[in-house]
């Protein structure tokens, strides 16, 4: 269930966006023929206005000023009319982009920082608990995480192996691809080669199972069905050198110059189906952890960079160096100046903006930053706050 | 460089550009096909698409090029007259096929750089825009873009033809040379295709509007549509059935797909057989083999089952709806639908 802020919190994080876009406005990404582009603003109530047109930096700056929203999306399509209904836009091309969210990298530590709040007392408690609210015995809550370093090197280190793919095997230059930390819990990987905007949404969905790891035969490295001794070895014309057939074989030790190492392995596996199975799992597990519709959405929006995302109060930041990157430091860009909230967990450790924070009481004096990350997140309320 | 197309070249790709200026550079009039001296044209072009209709097979007998050239035109101008929006995509694959037979063999001719193959490759940049160079590093293989393969490769069904199991590097994928023109097949096709609507001639001679009206009393008539109402198909089944009725050449799988459900459900061989006939490559003696062989009367002798969800999903050939929710098989579909109805009229009383 997603978490709708209201009262004071409401008003203290409108404050907090405002004056963001009013300090920060000139920090916002132009994209590409942004007048080509389609937009959309996320109010703080949820609801997402769309088929917007905005022809300069300078007049979506004023419009966020102004509106106030929670989230700013931009097309990864371009349009002839990007402000008609979606039949009537003209359809021009999309770029191609990844999207490697934490959810999906099943890391171990996951646990250890998900959050659910009750949406009736507002108690928030570590994922796993029980099915209805300790406290006050209601069962609807909203969903949370606090990302922590190791997560943020878990997401690194597969968004460097979708950077392996796209550069080694898809042929895209280094320069070509910019990845941005989405403000939240995951990475976008932007695509600027405009040779890949007119691919079909088939054509994308083939690609994004190559780089997943998806769909692969055992026939790739020369293990082939046949009707008379259920499998037969015959290296492919090509080898064994590049691509998913270097993955796997160098992942099982084979090479071409030894038919038998693989014969022995399908032998060693029970026979064919067996080993094909046993290719499936490698491949799976070898592959990245893309959202394969993020990718194949060919009339998508996404979090335009330099915003804020209203899930955390952290902008969607541009990472040229992805190693150092460090997002609870570069992304979060809102004031200093002290709030008081309330938590809603007994005690919680944090580092944002280069400090650690320890917060054991239930009343704190935290920056702004801070006290919109909680909340945002569902595991503070607002006190006081000097409007 | 620049390379120009010899005449025997053109015989065998009488639809590029190249031909139709040939055409213009001798002054044919679209009247002189009435001539006797081009009658064996006109019954060359002829036969070509009875042996279509009645076969589902193209011709790849080849003649010099000034007869192939016109038998080309000629074969178009009778399509165009005919007037069959089946026979006009079953003409254009069986051109489509006919070059593709000689764009394989002259990928092949020996010599990484000979000058037939840099003709060829010309042939895809202008036609199709579509680089294809021969590999450096692997010599019985060619190298295309990424991108271009993507966007043809989507249309196959097939497994083997899915990104993930092709060699991929450095943003070329790596096909063997029937591999190349069998990935531009349908495009190839569909060029003509287009070319054929496109064509607005000033009037139809005589002679071709004779052979147009043989040719329009042998055509098969729409296959009789079988007992169930429509609605009680599966979509993946209804979609590979308005394919067929619209004349599209299905995939071997979705043929599968379609022929094993129909026996599941208790068709009989010729009811089945007959649903093939507007296919593009209809051969009835070839799909009756098949039908027979996937009904286990020929061959092994076992009785083939309709492919799984998740195997047609795999294919591309799932179409799902809310009323497929908890199907595992296409063949539970009926039973799915009474079981709805049911509940409904339930709910109604």
């Amino acid at each position: 269930m997603i978490l709708t802020k209201t009262g004071k919190d409401l008003q203290l994080v409108k404050i907090a966006f405002r004056e963001f876009y009013f300090n920060h406005g000139n920090k916002i990404e132009e994209p590409s023929k942004m007048q080509n582009r389609e937009f959309g603003l996320m109010g703080f109530d949820g609801v997402m206005k769309r088929h917007l047109k905005f022809s300069n930096l300078g007049g979506l700056v004023a419009s966020l000023i102004l509106e106030n929203p929670s989230d700013v999306f931009t097309s990864n399509a371009q349009y002839d009319f990007p402000a008609l209904p979606m039949s009537e836009k003209g359809w021009r091309g999309a770029d191609l982009i990844f999207d490697i969210d934490l959810k999906d990298l099943g890391l171990k530590c996951m646990q250890s920082h998900s959050y659910r709040t009750c949406l009736s007392c507002s108690s928030s408690y570590v994922s796993g608990s029980p099915e209805s609210c300790p406290k006050c015995g209601a069962n609807s809550f909203a969903e949370s995480m606090l990302p922590c370093d190791r997560c943020i090197n878990g997401l690194k280190s597969e968004v460097l192996k979708l950077h392996r793919f796209l550069t080694t095997d898809i042929g895209i230059s280094p320069e070509m691809i910019s990845t941005y930390f989405s403000g939240n819990n995951g990475f976008h990987v932007h695509v600027l080669d405009e040779s890949f905007n007119d691919l079909s949404s088939h054509a994308r969905a083939d690609l994004a199972a190559y780089i997943m790891g998806v769909g692969i035969l055992a026939d790739v490295i020369g293990a082939t069905k046949d009707s008379r001794n259920d499998f037969r070895v015959r290296f492919p014309i090509g080898g064994l050198d590049h691509g998913w057939r270097k993955r796997i074989s160098d992942r099982l030790g084979i090479s071409i110059t030894s038919q038998k190492r693989l014969t022995n392995l399908v032998n060693e596996q029970g026979g064919l189906e067996q080993f094909r199975r046993r290719v499936v799992e490698i491949t799976r597990e070898m592959g990245v952890r893309i959202d394969a519709q993020v990718t194949t959405d060919v009339h998508r929006v996404f979090r335009l960079p330099g915003t804020l995302n209203g899930k955390s109060g952290l902008t969607k930041t541009l990472c040229p160096d992805l190693s150092s990157f460090d997002p609870f430091n570069e992304s979060c860009q809102l004031s200093n100046r002290e709030v008081t909230v309330r938590l809603t967990l007994p005690k919680l450790k944090l580092r944002l903006k280069g400090e650690r924070f320890n917060l054991t009481e239930e009343f704190a004096r935290v920056p702004m930053f801070i006290g919109v990350y909680l909340i945002s997140k569902g595991l503070a309320h607002t006190v006081h706050f000097d409007p | 460089m620049n390379f120009r197309l010899g005449t025997a070249d053109l015989a065998k790709y009488p639809f590029l550009n190249e031909a139709a200026e040939y055409m213009r550079q001798t002054y044919f009039n679209l009247d002189d096909i009435n001539l006797p001296e081009l009658r064996h044209i006109v019954e060359r072009a002829s036969n070509r698409i009875r042996s279509e209709i009645v076969h589902g097979k193209p011709d790849y007998a080849l003649e010099r090029h000034e007869v192939e050239i016109l038998t080309f035109l000629v074969g178009i101008l009778i399509i165009r007259a005919i007037n069959s929006d089946n026979l006009t995509k079953k003409h254009c694959l069986c051109e489509a096929l006919r070059a593709e037979k000689f764009l394989a063999r002259d990928l092949k001719a020996h010599g990484e750089f000979s000058n037939k193959k840099l003709l060829i490759f010309k042939v895809f940049k202008e036609l199709l825009k579509m680089d294809v160079h021969p590999s450096l590093k692997y010599q019985l293989l060619l190298e295309v873009k990424v991108t271009d393969y993507l966007k043809r490769s989507h249309l196959f069904h097939e497994q083997e033809w899915k990104l993930s199991n092709r060699l991929v590097h450095d943003g070329r994928v790596f096909l063997d040379p029937d591999e190349t023109v069998r990935l531009i097949r349908s495009e190839v096709a569909n060029l003509l295709l287009e070319r054929i609507r496109q064509m607005n001639p000033s009037h139809i001679p005589a002679t071709i509007m004779e052979q147009a009206n043989i040719l329009k009393s042998i055509l098969p008539v729409a296959p009789a549509k079988l007992g169930n109402a429509p609605s009680a198909y599966p979509p993946c089944v209804s979609h590979a059935l308005d394919q067929m009725a619209a004349g599209e050449n299905l995939p071997h799988s979705a043929r599968v797909m379609l022929a094993t459900y129909m026996l599941a459900t208790g068709k009989n061989i010729e009811e089945i057989v007959s649903l093939f006939k507007n296919a593009p490559d209809y051969d009835e003696r070839v799909s009756r083999y098949q039908v027979e062989h996937l009904a286990g009367e020929r061959g092994s002798h076992v009785r083939y089952l309709v492919p799984s969800c998740t195997k047609l999903l795999n294919e591309g050939l799932c179409f799902a709806t809310s009323q497929c929710e908890g199907l595992i098989n296409p063949v539970q579909f009926g039973r799915a639908i009474r079981f709805h109805s049911r509940k409904a009229n339930v709910g109604q009383g």
